[in-house]
C-alpha cells in the first residue's frame, strides 16, 4: 500500500478523501495533517452557526468514527514543520512521517489589514470554528467593526447581530459586495441589512484600530472614529502558501498545479484554496469539489483534467435573497436586460451576449437564479426567448410580455395601489362607475393618491378596462431610462426619502442599469439638493464643464475665470491673472459681461497647476460654468456715484458670498443696481434687486439669453438684511422645486408667481428655507480649485499613461 | 497580440475615463463598472469633442460637446446619428489595466 | 446512528403541548376541521360541538383581535370549554390566527396542562415604537425564563424574535442554551431550553407579531421541526415547497449543503405539507403523516397574501 500524506483537513481535501475510500479505500495508507484540532467540517456553514441557525454539532462532515472506519490516521493539532523533498518525509511538530504521494491542502488564511493597531486582542479574522467562537462569546450589546462588506463580513455582520451586538459593517469600494453585485443589487442588500439595525458605511477606508492592549475604537481615514470591543477582518483571503515555498515549490500568487493537479514536484500535489491554475485562484466551494474529484483519479492512476466552470453567488443570511452568476467583465456586444419591481424590493439584470446568457444578478427574487446560471454553463441560445428571458422559465412557452396582458390577466383582488390598500376590482368598479382618468380614479379609490408609484400601473388598468376609449396619457418621461417625469422624480425622491441614485433607480424602476447622460445629472442634482448631509455628489453624474471645474471650448480646452467679488478686484489679483496667463500660453483674455475675466483656450492637464497659482494669489473659482451663482452684477452705488441710494456694491459681494458654491437647477445671475437707472442690468437677471430711497426692490425671473424676460416684482423690503434673506429663500425654494435645467423663468412659469410669494411671505417658512440653504452651504461652498489642484486630485487630469513618450526612447 | 500594462483599475472611477496617449493619438478608456474598462479613441468622430470628458452610463459614452452617443463596445454612433470611432482591445488582470499594443501603434516595451 | 435508542424515548411521557385544534371559518362562524386531542376525548368531544362567532371564545377572540392570544387561567374568562377542559386537567392555551392578506384562513389553538415540571416556551412578541417587547407567553415551571422574558425586548435583527421580524421569515434555532448566541441563553440553559422555532404571524393591518416556539428536552414541544420555503422565489412555482431547513431528534439535521438547489420538494396535495401548500390552511395529525412521532402540525405562512413558508413540528 502506498504512503498519502495529506496537509490540511479542509473541505478539498475531505471530499477528496471520500472519493479515494469510496473508489479503492486500500490504494492509500493515509496519514492526515490539520493545524486546527479537529477534523474536517463545513467550513461554508461557519455563518449560520454564528447566527445560531445551525450548531457545530451538525456542520462536521467527518467525525473521530469517519476517520476510524477508513482507516487515517489523524494528526490533529499539529502543525507541519517542513517538507523534506530528498527524504520523502513530512515533518510534523510530533514527528516525521514518510510518504510517497503528498497533498497540500493547506487552504487560505485571512487577509489582516496591516494598519496599527491590527494585533490587538479583539481583532479577529473570521476563517474557522475558533474565530466562530470568539464571536459567539462576545457579549450582547458590545459594540463589533465588520471590516470587508463581501460575503464573509457580511454573514458574520447579520450573525454577529442576530446574537445581540452592535453591528457597524465598513467597506472600501463604493457598494457591498462589488464583485459579485452591481450598484443597484448593493443597494437594495445594503437597505436589508440596515433594516436589521446594521449601520454600513461605503468607502469607508481603516486608518487604524486604537486600543491599549485591547481593541477601543476603529478610526477612519477621514477622521471618523467608531468605538469597538470586537473588530472582526474580513477583507479576503490569501492562500496559505509557506510550507510549499519552503520547500521549493514553484509558488506564484499560490502553489502552482496543472489540470492534474500535480505542483511542480510530480510526487507532491495541491487542492483547494492554496492552489493557483492557468493564473486563476479558488475561493467558492464548487471548484474546490471538482479538484478533489480530478486529484482523487489522478492519485488513482485515472486521466482526469480540471476545468474552471462559471460560479454563482449567494449570501447565507436568512431573508436576504440574491444571486449572482457569470461574468460581468468587458467584451464587445454585450447587451443588458433589467427587470425592477420596486413595490416588492425586486431587480434582475441579466447580461445577454451574441445570444447568449453570461451574467446574471438578482436581488429579491432568485427563484429563477439556477435556471440562469444553468444557461450561463452550457452557453445555451436564447435568441428564442431573448424577449421573455428575464421572465424566467414560467414565462417559456408562448406567453407574451405585454404588460397590458399581465394587467388584464391580474385577478380582482390583486393589489395595484399599495399606500391605500386598492385592489385591481375596486378600480374595475370605479371605472366602470364613471371614473374614466386617473384623476377620478384617484378621487374615487385614492388608488395612486400617495407615493404615485402605482400611477402606471393604474393606468394600465384604465387601458385594459376600457380599451380604446381610454387615452394613455403622454407626461414627458426624464429620458428613456423611465416613464417618470421630472417632477413625478422629484416629488418621489423627498416622499421616499430616496437619498442614492442606486436608490433612486430601483425604488422608481429605472430600466437601465445606472441612467444614462440626460437623467443622471438631474438626478444627481435632485439628490443634493434635498439630501445635503446623505448623499454625496457623484462627480461622474456631471458634464464635463462641471467635473473639471472649467468650461469646455468646442477645441477641447477650457476657459478659466477666477471669481471677482461683486466685480470688484485689485492690482494684486490682475497681476496674478496676467502672470497665470502668460505661464500656461493663454491665448485669449476676455473681460466678461459678469464683471470678471475670462482666460480662454487652457489645455486641460494645466488646470491643476494654473488653479493652483491662481489660489496663492487669493482667487478662488468664479463658477462660470456650472448650474449654480454665477456672478453678481453691481453698480457702484453709494460709494461713487452721485445717484446711487444705497451700498449696492456691498450688497453684491454680500450676496456673492452667501450663495457661491451652492449648486442650482440652471445657472443663476444676479444683479444690484444702487438706483432705478440700473446700470447693473437687474432687471432681466434671475435674481435682481433695485436700491431706491426707501430700500429694495427684489424682482425675480428675468433672462436675457434665447429668450429675453423682465423681471417680475417678487416683493419690496426696507433693510440690506431682509433683501439678504429674501434672496436666499427664493433661490432655495427654486432648488428644492424646480426641474433641472430649468431657469428661474420656466419655473416661475410652472409654479406662479403668486405661489413663490405665498410661500416666501411666510416669515416661518423663510427662515426655514435659509436655514436648509444654509444647512447645504456647509457641505458645497468649498472652492472647488483648492481641493482639485492638490497633488492627488490633479493626476485625474494628466493622461494615465503616456505611450508615445516610451516609443520615442 | 501584445499587452502594454498603462496603469491601475483604480486609477479610474467608477463610469468615469482616463486618456492615455499613444502613436495613434489620444485613447480614451472608460471605466464602466467595477472591473470592466473599454478603450476608444478620444475623438468624437462628429466635431472632435474630447469623449473622455463625457458622461458614461452603461456601456456607452456621451460626447461632451453635442450629445453624440456612442458605444464602447462596438464604437457605432448610437440612435439616430451615424458613424462609427475606433476601439482597442483591452483587458484587467490583476487589478492592472492592460492594453493591445499593436493596435495602439506600440510595441511592447517588454 | 444510534437509532434503536431513539425509538425507545419517542413517546416521552410528557410533553408540552397535549391538545393541537384547527378551527377554520365557515360562513360567519369557526368551526373545527381537525385536531390531535390524545387521549381527552371528552374534551374533544365538547370541542366537535362547538363553534365560535367572530369575537366568541378563544378563537373568537384571535380572529376579531386580529393577534396571537394567551390564556393562562380558564376560570371566570371568556373561555367556554372550561368545564371540559378542567376534567381532563388542560389548564392554558395558546390561539394563532392564520391570516392570507385580509382573509382568515384558521385559528390554531394548543392547549397545555400545569404542572411543576414541565417547561417549555410559546411567546407572543409585538412590536411598540421600533422594539419587540414580549406581549405574552406561556412558560409552564420556566418561571425565571418567564420573568428575564418579560424584561427583554429586541430590537429589529437581534435574537430570534428580532431575526424574524428583519427576515420575514421563520427561522430554527439550536443550543439555546449555550453560548450568547440566544440572547436570553443563561436562562434558557437553566430552563433546559434546547431549540426554538420563530416565526411572523402577519394580520391585517401592517401590526408585527413574532411567534416563538421553545422546546426543552424533557417536555419537548417538538422532536422534529421543519421550515419549508413556498414562496415562487424559491420554487419555480407556486405548488411546491422546498424543505430549507430542520432537525430531527431521530434523522439528525434535514438540510443539506451539499444539495443546495436540490432539497427535498414537496407538491401541492403531497401528504400534509402539500395539503397545507395546496390549500392555505394548517393541519394536526396524528398516524403515518406524523413520521413515527404521535402527532404533527404543520402551519402556513403567508406574506403579501400569499403562502411563503410552511413550518412543522412533530412530536
Amino acid at each position: 500500500m502506498e504512503r498519502l500524506v495529506v496537509i490540511g483537513a479542509g473541505m478539498a481535501s475531505g471530499r477528496l478523501l471520500e472519493h479515494l475510500v469510496e473508489a479503492d479505500p486500500n490504494a492509500y495508507a493515509v496519514t492526515l495533517f490539520n493545524a486546527e484540532p479537529r477534523g474536517n467540517y463545513n467550513r461554508i456553514m461557519l455563518s449560520p452557526v454564528l447566527s445560531g441557525e445551525k450548531s457545530y454539532a451538525e456542520i462536521v462532515t467527518h467525525d473521530d468514527a469517519w476517520y476510524a472506519r477508513h482507516g487515517v490516521t489523524c494528526r490533529f493539532g499539529e502543525r507541519v514543520e517542513s517538507i523534506d523533498r530528498d527524504r520523502n518525509v513530512v515533518v510534523g511538530a510530533k514527528g516525521e512521517v514518510p510518504y510517497d504521494r503528498l497533498v497540500l491542502a493547506t487552504g487560505s488564511d485571512a487577509f489582516i489589514v496591516p494598519c496599527p493597531g491590527h494585533d490587538l486582542d479583539g481583532v479577529i479574522a473570521y476563517r474557522d470554528l475558533d474565530d466562530t467562537n470568539r464571536m459567539i462569546d462576545t457579549a450582547p450589546g458590545s459594540r463589533a467593526v465588520v471590516i470587508g462588506g463581501g460575503l464573509l463580513g457580511l454573514e458574520a455582520a447579520a450573525g454577529l447581530r442576530m446574537r445581540g451586538l452592535e453591528v457597524t459593517v465598513l467597506h472600501l469600494a463604493g457598494h457591498l459586495m462589488e464583485r459579485q453585485l452591481d450598484p443597484a443589487a448593493g443597494y437594495l442588500l445594503r437597505a436589508d441589512l440596515e433594516r436589521r439595525g446594521i449601520t454600513v458605511m461605503t468607502q469607508a477606508a481603516t486608518k487604524c484600530i486604537r486600543g491599549d492592549g485591547a481593541v477601543e475604537a476603529v478610526e477612519l481615514e477621514d477622521g471618523t472614529i467608531l468605538p469597538a470591543d470586537l473588530v472582526v477582518m474580513a477583507v479576503g483571503i490569501r492562500p496559505s502558501v509557506a510550507l510549499a515555498k519552503q520547500s521549493g515549490l514553484a509558488v506564484n500568487k499560490a502553489i502552482e498545479v496543472d489540470a492534474q493537479m500535480r505542483t511542480s514536484d510530480p510526487s507532491i500535489f495541491a487542492v483547494g484554496e492554496c492552489i493557483e491554475f492557468a493564473g486563476q485562484l479558488f475561493g467558492l466551494v464548487a471548484p474546490l469539489y471538482d479538484q478533489a474529484k480530478v486529484l482523487a483519479a489522478t492519485l488513482l492512476g485515472q486521466d482526469a483534467a480540471f476545468t474552471p466552470k462559471q460560479l454563482s453567488t449567494k449570501l447565507k443570511v436568512t431573508g436576504c435573497d440574491l444571486f449572482s452568476a457569470g461574468d460581468f467583465a468587458d467584451g464587445p456586444g454585450r447587451e443588458d436586460i433589467v427587470y425592477r419591481d420596486p413595490a416588492r424590493g425586486i431587480y434582475k439584470r441579466l447580461v445577454v451576449e451574441d445570444d447568449t446568457l453570461v451574467g446574471a444578478v438578482m436581488y429579491g427574487d432568485t427563484a429563477d437564479g439556477n435556471w440562469f446560471f444553468g444557461l450561463i454553463k452550457d452557453g445555451t441560445d436564447i435568441a428564442e426567448m431573448r424577449e421573455t428571458l428575464i421572465f424566467g422559465p414560467a414565462y417559456q412557452g408562448g406567453a407574451t410580455a405585454d404588460p397590458l396582458a399581465a394587467v388584464a390577466a391580474l385577478p380582482a383582488d390583486a393589489e395595484i395601489c399599495g399606500c391605500n390598500g386598492v385592489c385591481k376590482g375596486q378600480i374595475v368598479t370605479a371605472i366602470e362607475g364613471g371614473a374614466t382618468d386617473l384623476g377620478a380614479v384617484r378621487a374615487t379609490t385614492k388608488a395612486s393618491a400617495s407615493c404615485g408609484t402605482c400611477t402606471g400601473l393604474v393606468e394600465q388598468v384604465l387601458a385594459a378596462t376600457l380599451g380604446d376609449a381610454f387615452q394613455m396619457p403622454t407626461a414627458q418621461p426624464v429620458c428613456g431610462c423611465t416613464d417618470l417625469s421630472h417632477e413625478d422624480v422629484r416629488r418621489l425622491i423627498k416622499a421616499r426619502e430616496l437619498k442614492s441614485q442606486p436608490a433612486v433607480w430601483q425604488e422608481l424602476g429605472w430600466s437601465t442599469p445606472n441612467g444614462c447622460h440626460v437623467c443622471r445629472p438631474a438626478v444627481n442634482f435632485y439628490l443634493l439638493a434635498d439630501w445635503p448631509l446623505d448623499y454625496q455628489d457623484d462627480p461622474q453624474s456631471r458634464f464635463v464643464n462641471e467635473r473639471k471645474h472649467a468650461n469646455i471650448q468646442k477645441d477641447g480646452t477650457f476657459s478659466v475665470v477666477p471669481r471677482m467679488w461683486g466685480g470688484i478686484t485689485t492690482a494684486a489679483e490682475l497681476r496674478a491673472i496676467a502672470d497665470a496667463a502668460d505661464k500656461y500660453d493663454v491665448p485669449t483674455v476676455k473681460v466678461t459681461g459678469g464683471q470678471r475675466i475670462d482666460l480662454l483656450g487652457v489645455k486641460g492637464e494645466d488646470l491643476p497647476a494654473m488653479w493652483a497659482d491662481l489660489n496663492a494669489a487669493g482667487l478662488v473659482s468664479g463658477h462660470a460654468y456650472s448650474k449654480g451663482l454665477r456672478t453678481v452684477k453691481t453698480c457702484v452705488g453709494t460709494d461713487h456715484c452721485r445717484f446711487g441710494t444705497q451700498d449696492s456694491t456691498g450688497l453684491g459681494i454680500r450676496l456673492e458670498k452667501r450663495l457661491w458654491g451652492s449648486w442650482t437647477p440652471h445657472k443663476v445671475k444676479l444683479a444690484v443696481s444702487g438706483c432705478p437707472r440700473n446700470c447693473a442690468e437687474a432687471t432681466c437677471k434671475d435674481v435682481g434687486i433695485v436700491c431706491v430711497d426707501s430700500g429694495y426692490e427684489i424682482g425675480v425671473g428675468g433672462a436675457a439669453g434665447m429668450d429675453v424676460k423682465e423681471v417680475q416684482p417678487l416683493v419690496k423690503v426696507a433693510t440690506e438684511d431682509a433683501a439678504v434673506e429674501w434672496t436666499v429663500a427664493f433661490v432655495q425654494l427654486y432648488r428644492e422645486h424646480a426641474k433641472y435645467l430649468d431657469r428661474p423663468y420656466k419655473w416661475l412659469a410652472k409654479v406662479g408667481l403668486d405661489w413663490v410669494q405665498q410661500t416666501l411671505g411666510d416669515a416661518a417658512e423663510r427662515t426655514a428655507l435659509v436655514e436648509r440653504f444654509d444647512l447645504s452651504q456647509t457641505i458645497y461652498q468649498t472652492d472647488p480649485w483648492a481641493e482639485l489642484a492638490m497633488r492627488e486630485k490633479a493626476r485625474a487630469f494628466a493622461p494615465i499613461a503616456d505611450l508615445t513618450l516610451e516609443a520615442a526612447e | 497580440m501584445s499587452w502594454i500594462d498603462i496603469g491601475a483599475l483604480d486609477d479610474i472611477p467608477v463610469r468615469g475615463a482616463r486618456v492615455v496617449k499613444a502613436e495613434v493619438g489620444c485613447i480614451a478608456l472608460f471605466r464602466t463598472d467595477e472591473a470592466e474598462v473599454y478603450a476608444t479613441t478620444n475623438t468624437c468622430a462628429h466635431k472632435g469633442g474630447p469623449l473622455s470628458e463625457g458622461i458614461v452610463h452603461g456601456r456607452r459614452v456621451t460626447c461632451p460637446l453635442h450629445n453624440w452617443v456612442w458605444s464602447l463596445e462596438t464604437g457605432e454612433a448610437q440612435g439616430a446619428d451615424e458613424g462609427r470611432i475606433a476601439t482597442y482591445p483591452v483587458r484587467i488582470e490583476a487589478g492592472r489595466i492592460l492594453i493591445d499594443g499593436d493596435a495602439v501603434g506600440k510595441r511592447s516595451a517588454a | 446512528m444510534d437509532t434503536a435508542m431513539d425509538l425507545v424515548t419517542e413517546n416521552p411521557a410528557k410533553t408540552f403541548v397535549e391538545v393541537t385544534e384547527i378551527w377554520i371559518p365557515e360562513g360567519d362562524r369557526l368551526v373545527l376541521s381537525g385536531g390531535v386531542y390524545g387521549p381527552h376525548d371528552r374534551f374533544a368531544e365538547a370541542s366537535r360541538a362547538e363553534t365560535f362567532a367572530l369575537g366568541e371564545g378563544l378563537p373568537g377572540k384571535a380572529w376579531a383581535e386580529a393577534r396571537p392570544v394567551v390564556l393562562k387561567a380558564f376560570d371566570g374568562s371568556y373561555f367556554k370549554r372550561t368545564e371540559a377542559a378542567r376534567q381532563v386537567g388542560l389548564t392554558s392555551a395558546v390561539a394563532i390566527p392564520i391570516f392570507a392578506g385580509r382573509t382568515l384562513k384558521a385559528v390554531v389553538v394548543v392547549l397545555c396542562a400545569d404542572d411543576a415540571t414541565r417547561t417549555g416556551a410559546i411567546e407572543v412578541w409585538a412590536e411598540a415604537d421600533g422594539i419587540l417587547t414580549l406581549a405574552d407567553g406561556y412558560y409552564g415551571a420556566a418561571t425565571h425564563f418567564e420573568w428575564v422574558s418579560q424584561h427583554t425586548s429586541f430590537p429589529r435583527g437581534q435574537g430570534l424574535p428580532g431575526g424574524v421580524w428583519s427576515a420575514l421569515t421563520p427561522i430554527l434555532m439550536r443550543d439555546l442554551g449555550s453560548g450568547y448566541r440566544f440572547v436570553r441563553s443563561e436562562s434558557a440553559g437553566q430552563a433546559g431550553l434546547t431549540t426554538g422555532l420563530g416565526l411572523p404571524i402577519p394580520v391585517p393591518g401592517g401590526a408585527t407579531f413574532v411567534l416563538t416556539l421553545l422546546s426543552a428536552k424533557g417536555t419537548p414541544i417538538a422532536r422534529r421541526f421543519e421550515i419549508w420555503d413556498a414562496r415562487a422565489a424559491k420554487t419555480g412555482t407556486r405548488d411546491a415547497a422546498k424543505l430549507v431547513d430542520g432537525i430531527c431528534e431521530r434523522d439528525g439535521p434535514l438540510w443539506d449543503p451539499e444539495n443546495a438547489g436540490r432539497e427535498r420538494v414537496a407538491t401541492a396535495w403531497e401528504g400534509p405539507i402539500g395539503r397545507v401548500l395546496a390549500t392555505g390552511v394548517p393541519v394536526a395529525e396524528t398516524g403515518a403523516a406524523a413520521q413515527g412521532y404521535a402527532m404533527m402540525v404543520a402551519m402556513p405562512i403567508h406574506r403579501g397574501g400569499e403562502l411563503a413558508h410552511v413550518v412543522a413540528w412533530y412530536c
